[in-house]
């Protein structure tokens, strides 16, 4: 007889041939044992160990995972923690060694040599005139091109440098040779610690000069014209008193024994 | 009797020395089980049916476990794994239900 439809034959045939045939065909052979023996134990202690296995494994892990991410939680807040309590550390060696190198110096000539170049490498605290610029992210637009980026903000702090500022710090972080303004994700990164906006950029130099001469630098017209044409905000303003704090990355690489 | 002995003894002795999968194999375990019930719920059918033979379960116990995870396997080879294991849970859960009901009626006749 033909099957009401060809092509459901393959269910036709699971549910027909649930049972394996072969069953069918050791009865018919006489070599039913209509009982299971010892092989089948066998199987059937195999079958029950692969079933508490799969059940242990996974009750196992569930709470492994939470307890895998609580773990990492509690390994990031003491590593934070460390390195908090290593920056104080290093602000109290740095003072220190500050205090033991102006005695040793005494009053020698390289000492307003040496707090100049201090300074200007960013080594040491800075106070004085300058300006603070705040930049954000276009107020309306969510797309990617009303938002800062880190070239924008390099290009800001590069234009301080060419319109002479001395010392420059983005959020309270001091830009020097060795800081980075770079990109994580989508955060600005400086000195790889990320940034919230808005970028408060405080840059100490002269606050009559300054402004005029940043809009004729690189970053002036950069920023000129993202302020034009993508709504980025831009806010000039001059300051008397800027305090600029030093840059904790700055660590000591080279020394000479002082004769 | 002895079938429900060995599979207890089984659960029992898995859950006292919970071993650790190889986690090669560990993907594969689900798909085993799903293939270890078909062979056992197919061997009380034949075995309230008066046809059961010991040799025919073992075998289509051991060659059942192993051809499920081996399709998975080379389905996770070349890229449709989780397709392939759903078509075998399919195939198997017909039957498992096919089996399953056909043993309800023999046992409770309804």
């Amino acid at each position: 007889m033909q099957a009401p439809d060809a092509s459901m034959d393959l269910l036709r045939q699971l549910r027909e041939e649930a049972v394996d045939p072969d069953y069918a065909r050791a009865a018919s052979d006489g070599r039913a044992t209509r009982n299971p023996g010892a092989m089948s134990a066998i199987a059937l202690v195999i079958a029950g160990a692969l079933f508490a296995t799969a059940l242990v494994s996974t009750t196992r892990s569930k709470p492994l995972v939470t307890s895998e991410r609580a773990q990492l939680m509690g390994y990031i807040r003491e590593a934070e923690a460390r390195q908090d309590q290593l920056r104080t550390d290093q602000a109290a060696l740095r003072a220190q060694v500050d205090t033991i190198q102006k005695q040793a110096l005494g009053g020698s000539a390289s000492l307003p040599a040496l707090s100049t170049v201090a300074i200007a490498s960013g080594a040491v605290p800075v106070t004085g005139p300058g300006v603070v610029i705040v930049v954000d992210d276009a107020a309306a637009s969510a797309s990617v091109d009303g938002r800062v980026l880190d070239q924008d903000l390099a290009q800001l702090v590069n234009g301080l440098w060419a319109a002479g500022a001395e010392a420059v710090a983005v959020n309270g972080h001091r830009i020097t040779t060795r800081t980075a303004i770079r990109e994580a994700g989508s955060a600005i990164t400086v000195d790889y610690r990320s940034l919230d906006r808005p970028y408060r950029v405080e840059a100490i130099g002269d606050p009559r000069k300054l402004p005029a001469d940043f809009t004729a630098t690189t970053g002036g017209s950069w920023w000129a014209y993202l302020n034009r044409n993508y709504g980025l905000a831009f806010d000039l303003q001059t300051s008397d008193a800027l305090t600029l704090p030093a840059d904790p990355g700055l660590g000591l690489t080279v020394a000479t024994r002082a004769r | 009797m002895i079938a429900i002995l060995g599979l207890l003894l089984g659960v029992a002795v898995g859950i006292w020395l919970s071993p650790t999968l190889p986690a090669v194999l560990q993907p594969y375990l689900p798909i085993m089980i799903v293939a270890a019930m078909d062979a056992l719920f197919g061997a009380t059918r034949a075995y309230l049916d008066h046809t059961f033979s010991d040799k025919v379960f073992v075998v289509s116990f051991i060659s059942n476990v192993t051809i499920a995870a081996l399709i998975v396997w080379i389905g996770d080879q070349i890229g449709v794994g989780s397709q392939l294991s759903t078509a075998v849970i399919v195939v198997l859960g017909i039957r498992i239900f096919t089996n399953a009901a056909a043993i309800r009626r023999k046992v409770i006749h309804a």
